[in-house]
Parts: C-alpha cells; sequence; structure tokens
C-alpha cells in the first residue's frame, strides 16, 4: 500500500476533520497566550492576523463556512483579549467557549456539504457506502459526525459551569481549557478514527488531558487520588486494547477496521486470536467507558476529580468511547456477532444492575450520580448488543440525550458545592426546595431525566436504546433494564426528596449560582426538554448516522 | 386547534401562567387555578355536545406527527369510555381546588401540581398512540408524588415513595410491552395495535406486562398495598384526585388497551378459557378476593380514611368484575360504576378531609354524637355514604346491581361472592356513621365541633347532585358508555354473544372491528 502512494502527493482532505483542526489551533493558541504572560496582547494580534489570513485564504476558495469561521473566531479571540485585558482568564472561557461553537458551526457544515450528498448517494443505489479520507484513517460517515456534535455540546455546557466553580476553589490554572479542547479534539478523532492507529492515538489523547484535569486541585488528596488511580486504570486499559489491536493486527493483517471487517468475512470459523483480540479489546474499552466488572475506579475517580471534570467525563468521555465501540464492533467484528453480542449483553445487564444498586446506599451526591452514569453505560451499551442499525442510532441519541442531562444534573451538584467548600452529601440538600426553588426544580428536572421519566431527553433516549433492544430479540435485557430503572428511581426520588419534603437546616449555606452557571445551567435544562418533547430533528440525525463509512 | 388539544392544553397553560405570579399573592394563584380548572370543565361540555352517542368509536380525532422515525403521533379522540371519564377528571378538579382553598402551605406549588395532573390524566384517556399514552401515564406520577410527598401527613414519604415506585414498575413493564407491539406493527398508532391480530401466546405475554401496570394503578389484589398508604397520607385534594380518577386509569387501560389488542389472552385471563394455568378465571377470581379482603379490612379499620381508602379497593373489584365479565351489561356497569366511585369516594374523602380540618384526627372513636352538633355534616354523610354502599335510588345501586346481574350470567359464583362485598359495604359504612354521629355528645372537642361553612357546603352540593341525579336517571350515562363498549366486546369477540356458557365463547375467533368509521 506504501508502494503505490509513495510517489505521489498524498491528498490531504482537510474538511474532513475541520472542526479537531479548529479546536487544537485555539487549545495550542490559548497555550502560548498563557506562556506569553505579559505580551499576551502582541502575542494575540500576531496569531489573531495568521488566523485572518488563514480565513481570507479559505474565503478566496470559495469555503464561505470554514473561513468564515476562522476569520470571526480570529478577530473575536483578539478583540476579545484586549477587550478582557487583566482578566485573562475570562477572555480564556470565552474563546475556548467560541471554538466549540465554531467546531460546532464547522460541524454543521461538513454534514451539509459532505454527509448529505453522499447519503443520497446510497439512498439511490449509486454508492455502496460512505467515503472516507487519508486511505481509511478518518471515516465521513455519520457516527463520526454525530459524536462532534455531542462532544462540542458538551463542551459549551461545561466551560460555563466549571469558570466560577474552579475559581472559587481556586485551583483554576490558564491550562484548564486548552486541555479540555485537547481532551475534545482527541474524543471527536475517536468518533471518526477509521482505523486502529488512530483509535489508539485520540484514545490517549483524550486521556492524558484528562489525567491532568483531574488531578487539578493540587492540595486536595481526593482529587489527587482520584488522578492517580484514573491514570492507572487507565494505563492498563491502553495497554489491553493496543495489545488486542496487535492480536487482531496479526489475526487479519491490516489496521483499517472496515478490512478487518472483511478479512475476518472471509474465514468460515473465527480465528482463536481474533477472537482474544476482540475480548481485549472490550475489555480495554470496558474500562474507558465504565463498564461492570471494569468500573472500579468510577466512583472514587467521579468523586474526587472537580465537578466540572466530571461533568465532561461522564457525558463526553461515554460519548467517544461508545462511538468507537460502534465503529468497531459493528463494522470491523461484525463477523463475529456469535462471540461479542452475548459477551457484551451480559456486560450490560451487569452494568445496569450493579450501578443502580450500588448507587442507593451511596450518601455522596457526586458518588450517587457516578454510580448511575454506571448504569447509563449499561442502557447504551443495550443498543450496541442491539447490533443493528437501529441499536447505532439509538446509542448515539442515546449519548447526546445523557451528555446534556449529566452536565446539568452536576452543574447544580457545582452550585451547591461552591458554598460548601467540600462534598456535597444528602443531607446537604435539605430544603433546596425553599430555599432556592429555581435550582432545586433545574436539578429536579435532571434527576427526572436520568431516571427516563418523560417528557425529558432521558425518556427519549431510553425509549430508543429500549426499541432496538426489543427489535433485535433481546428483550430480557430490557426488561433487566427495565428493573434497573425502576431501582435507579428510588435515588433520584430520594435527592427530590431531600430538596423538597425535607425542611432545610438552620444556617445552612445557600448555593452560589453565577451568571455562567446558570446559563449553561439553563441551556442543558432547556435541551433536556426540547429533546424530550420535540426529538424529531435530532431523532433523523441520529438515523441518518446509521450509514457506515466503510 | 381541536376542542380536545384545547381540553388538554388548558390546565397546562393555567399552570405555566400560575408559576410566574407572585408566591406571596395566594389569593390571585387560587383564583387563577380555580379559572383554568373551570374554563376546562366547560370545554369538555363541549365536547360532551358535540360528541355523538348514536355511534361507537372514536370521534372528534386529531392527528399530528410528533417522532416521525418511529411512526408516533400526537393522536386523540374520544369514545364513550373516555369521555365520560374526561367528564369525570374534569368536574372534580375545580371542586378540589375549592375543598383546598384555605390550605395556606406552598400554594402555589399546590394548585399548579394539580393543574399539571389534571392535564396529565386527561392525556391519559385521550391518547390514542401508545407511546402517547405512555407518556402522559408517567407525566402523571410527578405532580402526584409531589402532592403526597409535600402536602401530605407524616408519614408521606414513605407513602410517596411507595406510590411512586409502584407505579413506575408497573408503567416500564407496560413500557416493554407497548415496544414489543411496536416491533411487531412497526408503529405506535393504536388503531395498527388493535388490527396487527397477535398470536395467543404473544398476546399471553403482553397481557401479563399490561396486567402489571393497569393492576397496581386499579389497584387489584394482591397489589394494592400502596394504595392505602398514599390515600391515608395524602392531602384531602390528593385523595379525592387519586381515588376519583387514577385509579380509573387502570379499568380504562385494560379497557382501551388489553380488551381490543389482546382478545384471545383476555378470555384467558378473565374467564379461564385456556389450557393449564388458564383454565382458571384468575381476573374474575382476584376480583372477588378484592372486594371481599377490602370490605373486611375496611371493618376493622380505626382511621376513617383509611377505612375509606380500603373500601375503595373492595369497589374498584366491583369495577374489575364488571369489566371481565365480558358481557355489554357488566362491562357497562362496570363503566358507570367508576363514575360513581369518582364521585361518592371523592365526596367522602371530602367530608374526612373537612372533620380532619376540625379535629386534627381521624380516629373513628374520637368522634361521637356528631348529628346533634353538625347536622348538616352528618346528613352529607348519610346522603354520600348511602350511595357508596350502593342504596337504590342513589348512584351507586346504578353500577354495583348491574355489575353483579352480568357477572351472575357468566361466573355464578363470582356474582354471589361479589354480593356479600355490598352486604360488608353497608355493615362498615353504617356501622361507622353510627359510631361518629350517633350516640351521647361526650367530650368538649366533640361539643365545639363546627358545622360545614358555605363553602364546604358549596363543594358537596354539585357531587350530591350527581350522586342523586345518577341514581335515578342513569339512562343518559348508559347512552353515552354502551355503544363504545359494545365496540369494545365486539373486538373481544363476544360481543353478541349473550356469554351464558362459556362454549360460546370458547368458540369464537377474534373478530377485529374497525373502530375508526
Amino acid at each position: 500500500m506504501l508502494a503505490q502512494t509513495a510517489g505521489a502527493t498524498p491528498e490531504i482532505a482537510w474538511s474532513s476533520f475541520a472542526p479537531e483542526l479548529l479546536v487544537a489551533g485555539v487549545a495550542l493558541a490559548l497555550l502560548l497566550f498563557t506562556v506569553a504572560r505579559d505580551n499576551r496582547i502582541p502575542a494575540t494580534v500576531i496569531v489573531g492576523l495568521l488566523g485572518l489570513a488563514l480565513g481570507a485564504w479559505l474565503l478566496s476558495q470559495e469555503l464561505w463556512i470554514p473561513g468564515g469561521t476562522v476569520v470571526g473566531l480570529s478577530a473575536l479571540a483578539t478583540s476579545m483579549t484586549i477587550g478582557f485585558e487583566g482578566r485573562h482568564d475570562l477572555s480564556n472561557v470565552w474563546i475556548a467557549g467560541l471554538a466549540a461553537l465554531g467546531a460546532l458551526l464547522l460541524t454543521g457544515w461538513q454534514w451539509v456539504e459532505v454527509l448529505d450528498p453522499q447519503l443520497q448517494a446510497v439512498s439511490q443505489g449509486l454508492s455502496g457506502g460512505l467515503a472516507t479520507q487519508l486511505q481509511g484513517s478518518v471515516a465521513h460517515d455519520g457516527i463520526a459526525f454525530f459524536t462532534r456534535i455531542t462532544v462540542y455540546v458538551t463542551v459549551l455546557l461545561v466551560l460555563p459551569v466549571g469558570y466560577g466553580y474552579l475559581r472559587d476553589r481556586e485551583i483554576y490554572r490558564p491550562e484548564v481549557e486548552p486541555l479540555v479542547l485537547l481532551a475534545a479534539t482527541g474524543m471527536a478523532l475517536l468518533g471518526a478514527a477509521g482505523d486502529l492507529i488512530v483509535v489508539f492515538i485520540a484514545v490517549e489523547m483524550l486521556s492524558f488531558a484528562l489525567y491532568v484535569l483531574v488531578g487539578l486541585a493540587r492540595r486536595d488528596r481526593r482529587s489527587q487520588e482520584a488522578a492517580l488511580k484514573y491514570f492507572v486504570t487507565g494505563a492498563v486499559a491502553s495497554a489491553l486494547l493496543v495489545y488486542g489491536m496487535a492480536l487482531l493486527y496479526a489475526a487479519t493483517g491490516t489496521v483499517d477496521i472496515a478490512a478487518i471487517g472483511q478479512a475476518l468475512g472471509l474465514v468460515t470459523t473465527p480465528d482463536r486470536v481474533a477472537v482474544l483480540g476482540v475480548a481485549l479489546v472490550i475489555v480495554g474499552f470496558a474500562f474507558k467507558v465504565a463498564l461492570v466488572p471494569f468500573h472500579l475506579w468510577t466512583p472514587d475517580v467521579y468523586q474526587g476529580a472537580p465537578t466540572s471534570v466530571t461533568a465532561f467525563m461522564s457525558a463526553a468521555t461515554k460519548a467517544a468511547g461508545f462511538a468507537a465501540v460502534l465503529r468497531l464492533f459493528l463494522l470491523g467484528f461484525g463477523r463475529l456477532e456469535d462471540v461479542w453480542v452475548p459477551a457484551l449483553a451480559v456486560i450490560a445487564a451487569l452494568t445496569m444492575m450493579i450501578g443502580a444498586i450500588a448507587a442507593v446506599v451511596q450518601r455522596d451526591v457526586k458518588r450517587i450520580l457516578a454510580y448511575s452514569s454506571l448504569a447509563h453505560a449499561g442502557y447504551a451499551a443495550i443498543g450496541v448488543a442491539a447490533g443493528s442499525a437501529a441499536g447505532l442510532s439509538a446509542t448515539l441519541w442515546y449519548l447526546l440525550t445523557y451528555a446534556v442531562t449529566t452536565v446539568a444534573s452536576f452543574g447544580a451538584v457545582v452550585a451547591i458545592e461552591r458554598r460548601r467548600r467540600g462534598e456535597v452529601s444528602l443531607v446537604d440538600l435539605k430544603g433546596l426546595g425553599r430555599t432556592s426553588p429555581a435550582l432545586a426544580a433545574l436539578f429536579s428536572l435532571s434527576l427526572l431525566s436520568l431516571a427516563g421519566i418523560p417528557p425529558t431527553a432521558g425518556f427519549q433516549g431510553k425509549l430508543a436504546v429500549f426499541t432496538a433492544g426489543v427489535e433485535s430479540d433481546l428483550t430480557w435485557l430490557v426488561v433487566i433494564g427495565v428493573v434497573s430503572s425502576v431501582i435507579a428511581a428510588f435515588f433520584y426520588l430520594r435527592l427530590m426528596a431531600m430538596m423538597f419534603l425535607e425542611e432545610a437546616e438552620e444556617g445552612a449555606p445557600e448555593p452560589v449560582v453565577s451568571t455562567g452557571l446558570s446559563a449553561g445551567l439553563a441551556a442543558a435544562s432547556a435541551a433536556i426538554v426540547v429533546l424530550g418533547v420535540i426529538p424529531a430533528t435530532f431523532l433523523t440525525l441520529a438515523e441518518q448516522a446509521a450509514v457506515l463509512a466503510r | 386547534m381541536g376542542i380536545l388539544t384545547l381540553v388538554l392544553v388548558l390546565p397546562l397553560v393555567g399552570a405555566v401562567a400560575i408559576t410566574l405570579l407572585d408566591p406571596q399573592d395566594t389569593r390571585s394563584i387560587r383564583v387563577g387555578a380555580l379559572v383554568a380548572s373551570l374554563a376546562t370543565f366547560v370545554a369538555s361540555l363541549v365536547v360532551l355536545a358535540r360528541f355523538d352517542t348514536t355511534v361507537g368509536g372514536f370521534q372528534l380525532q386529531e392527528q399530528m406527527a410528533w417522532i416521525p422515525t418511529v411512526d408516533a403521533s400526537y393522536h386523540v379522540g374520544v369514545d364513550g369510555i373516555s369521555l365520560v371519564l374526561l367528564l369525570l377528571t374534569t368536574f372534580l378538579t375545580p371542586i378540589v381546588l375549592i375543598g383546598d382553598w384555605d390550605r395556606a402551605d406552598r400554594v402555589k406549588g399546590y394548585v399548579t401540581s394539580f393543574l399539571v395532573l389534571e392535564a396529565a390524566v386527561i392525556g391519559v384517556f385521550l391518547s390514542m398512540d401508545l407511546l402517547l399514552f405512555y407518556v402522559w401515564w408517567e407525566v402523571m406520577l410527578v405532580p402526584m408524588y409531589l402532592i403526597i410527598g409535600i402536602w401530605g401527613g407524616d408519614n408521606r414519604r414513605y407513602a410517596a415513595v411507595k406510590f411512586f415506585l409502584y407505579t413506575l414498575l408497573g408503567g416500564l413493564l407496560m413500557l416493554v410491552a407497548v415496544l414489543y407491539v411496536f416491533s411487531q406493527t412497526g408503529s405506535f398508532s393504536y388503531q395498527a395495535a388493535v388490527e396487527h391480530g397477535f398470536g395467543v401466546t404473544e398476546q399471553l405475554w403482553l397481557f401479563g406486562a399490561l396486567l402489571v401496570a393497569f393492576a397496581v394503578k386499579v389497584p387489584i389484589f394482591p397489589v394494592h398495598t400502596w394504595l392505602p398508604d398514599a390515600h391515608t397520607e395524602a392531602p384531602t385534594g390528593g385523595s379525592v384526585i387519586l381515588a376519583g380518577v387514577l385509579l380509573k386509569m387502570g379499568a380504562f387501560g385494560f379497557l382501551r388497551y388489553s380488551l381490543p389488542i389482546m382478545p384471545d389472552a383476555t378470555q384467558q385471563y378473565a374467564l379461564g378459557t385456556g389450557e393449564g394455568f388458564f383454565s382458571v378465571p384468575w381476573l374474575l377470581i382476584l376480583a372477588v378476593v378484592g372486594i371481599l379482603y377490602g370490605a373486611v379490612v375496611a371493618l376493622v379499620q380505626k382511621d376513617i380514611k383509611r377505612l375509606v381508602a380500603y373500601s375503595s379497593v373492595s369497589h374498584m373489584g366491583f369495577v374489575v368484575l364488571g369489566v371481565f365479565a365480558l358481557n355489554v351489561t357488566a362491562t357497562s356497569a362496570g363503566v358507570v360504576q367508576m363514575i360513581n366511585h369518582g364521585l361518592s369516594t371523592g365526596a367522602l374523602f371530602l367530608l374526612v378531609g373537612f372533620i380532619y380540618e376540625r379535629r386534627h384526627t381521624r380516629q373513628i372513636a374520637a368522634f361521637g354524637g356528631l348529628a346533634k352538633q353538625t347536622p348538616i355534616y352528618a346528613g352529607l354523610f348519610l346522603v354520600v355514604a348511602l350511595s357508596s354502599l350502593a342504596l337504590p335510588g342513589l348512584n351507586g345501586f346504578t353500577g354495583e346491581f348491574p355489575i353483579l346481574l352480568g357477572t351472575f350470567q357468566v361466573a355464578r359464583w363470582a356474582g354471589v361472592l361479589g354480593a356479600f362485598g355490598a352486604v360488608l359495604a353497608a355493615l362498615y359504612l353504617l356501622w361507622a356513621y353510627q359510631r361518629m354521629f350517633h350516640g351521647p355528645l361526650e367530650g368538649a372537642d366533640n361539643e365545639n365541633t363546627s358545622d360545614l361553612r358555605w363553602r364546604e357546603i358549596g363543594v358537596m352540593v354539585p357531587l350530591v347532585v350527581a350522586i342523586v341525579a345518577i341514581g335515578i336517571y342513569p339512562k343518559p350515562l348508559y347512552d353515552i358508555v354502551e355503544p363504545a363498549v359494545q365496540t369494545v366486546l365486539e373486538q373481544v369477540g363476544v360481543g353478541q354473544v349473550e356469554a351464558a356458557d362459556a362454549d360460546g365463547i370458547r368458540g369464537t375467533s377474534p373478530t377485529t372491528v374497525t373502530s375508526q368509521e
């Protein structure tokens, strides 16, 4: 393969990962600004001018939307740095938010310009599948685009929620926003990864950024413990993953996921090496997205990490991890369905039950939400185990609904934690319904959505995965999901009961709600309601996403 | 926007409008809620006026795409059964709001919860799409949970969580059944589900899943245990709506979904026409057990509210008996009995609430000789109690008697045993009445108990008028209900059979009838 292409200049389809280029570029620029210290403004002006030049060049190529995005972002970033002079942290968070917004814009542009014509070609039978770029390394399909949407929407919601919180705890560092953006780049890339090498690089990229973010609170032992645990288990998971990939390469002679699928399809009896490879890949990703029995790090890490980081991890990492799982399993290991579908179904069942049951006995709100996120990983896994197109789009859709919901719930925890300056236990929620009714109402909305009560986003998500499960004859798994939902509803209700049915304790500190936090929380809550009541638009997108790139 | 959507949206609009009001301005909040609920009632009267009672099937339908990817739509319509239940709901809600007029604690949340609850219940009755139905079913949970949990009695937290989890478990099993129906028909449309024609084994499983959901709600023995707790702990308004309307959702679910979609399973579960396990008429047995068990337990209650709660278990047993006797007489009467139970038990809970406000106790032993001190209260209590125990001339009789009559034709033993429930009802209600109102007026508390105020009398008047009117002339009610019941029973395949012999039922294959036209 190398010999064929060595002579010609490789045609690099920049457009296929344009949002990641933008986000990573801004992350690097922000790091540069931080390093520049007193020369921040000249540095910004130089970078801004370079950005303007790039944008102008793009516009001259008639790439209106990317060009416009780059021009707008450069201009806004420069003027913001000058405008917020002396308040670098504020300009940092704004620039990072704008970058996420720009990335969303570019994703929309990709969808319309690249995906839609291809989908039409597929549906008219003109083309067998969607294109990949860079010789199969980067897929150009719905999984990639939908994951991008989920990841960047999460970034957009998490940044304002975390802004005041990290400063209150005095653990803010200028590297926070660049690290979030770099992690997001890795996540989006993972969703688009078309071969094992890119999968691995993306996994490592997002993991490294998250290791640092988890340990952000340097003087907080729990944060340090969480970071170390996350790092060690993450490293083990990566090792297993890469070993599994090596075995798959040994069995098939290729790292391209679609080609692996074809190679495995040729043999009648699956190769033992390949099966072992698949098993190791399952284990590796089960660590990353926290499926039982590879979940033990989750509660500690989610509890110890700064809350806004926890929100980001639980929402976006899951989305990215599951995107890769979907592509690997449906496209790469489709032939070995008999091996991994039962395994994954059992893992999903265990995850749902253990997540729900373990959460019942927790007292710490972040730990409760951590275990609940376990259960939710199990629900998402139903969609994967369904192994169908419906299951695929259901999983993607589920992860979007879960992302907005979980950001809203952790956002509410942030508001309570900010004044308490410590852990938030069940008792701290007492009487919140009276002292700050709006916050309690929004928190309850997100809890109802986690419990899957209509008309919230969480209900629509559960509906989709359960439907896919029933259609694929996994009714038993769906019934376990139902039982787990009832158990889970018990502790969501207990949180609500604390807020509304108990009286506030004397001298209980009032939660702090800042502008950024209320904006993020309100936006997430609005998303919960909108996705819950009129889901049609995004469901259609998720359905389109089910056509895979080969 | 059609009239049905208007009925559905009005309470929600009211709820949203009230959230914008100042929490301290309780008067505006109360008036606003009352106006919204009265407007809803008027709108439902318009539905009644436009409803054509000469034909069965669904009328005034409205349909709009909702989630096109799974063919779920916003589809509403009424038949005779849902119409009378709709009227009951919109009739009781303003009464509850006036009945709790003096409540001072967190009024805004209280009335908002009731308006949302009303909308959800109306949504359940009007939906013609399985998913839409499920959505409203679950939405109902949240306001009711809050009503019990925030404004309830001392043990409210336990009762609220129990209520929520029981219903949620049933609801989620229903979701699995709904998803299975969807996977077979490719649509959430009610019509498609009815016309699909499921195999007998499929039907038995689906019926079982829905049975859990609906039986919890009715409640059918032995999954009734949440009800006494919820009733005892709920505030008066909550109890009235719970008994008056929410319990009806279960029986309604049977009639709307279980019977038409799973006709074979219905006959096997209800009449025992199947093999082995299904050769026993389980639902008739459970209904009779519920009737007798509820009555006996009511007999020994010391708390008057718990007594009324257990009487609900008994009375709803009659409804279940009527529905699953599967002949026009009994099933129509079952629907009518739902209305009767809503009116008389609702009225009883209001009356219990009135005395509780005065005395802060519900122990029957604490009362005595009140007939002399509070004659108006005693008189109203007597009328309502008599209606509840099915005295001829009052509404209870017009429901329970035809139920027993119809059941007797199908299963003689069930009719005979059920009749004992009516006897026991007379016993526990009149005995309680005797202990509370007759005898000497002793103790300072009893001597200082004040009689009903004008507002409280005003609340009771419409209920008593309805109780007497239905008792004397139930025909208009039956005229609305019967064509719809006829249609449902035709779908089960027993419509034309005067279900005297079980062989006749066993032989008929389900004939699916389109009720759209």
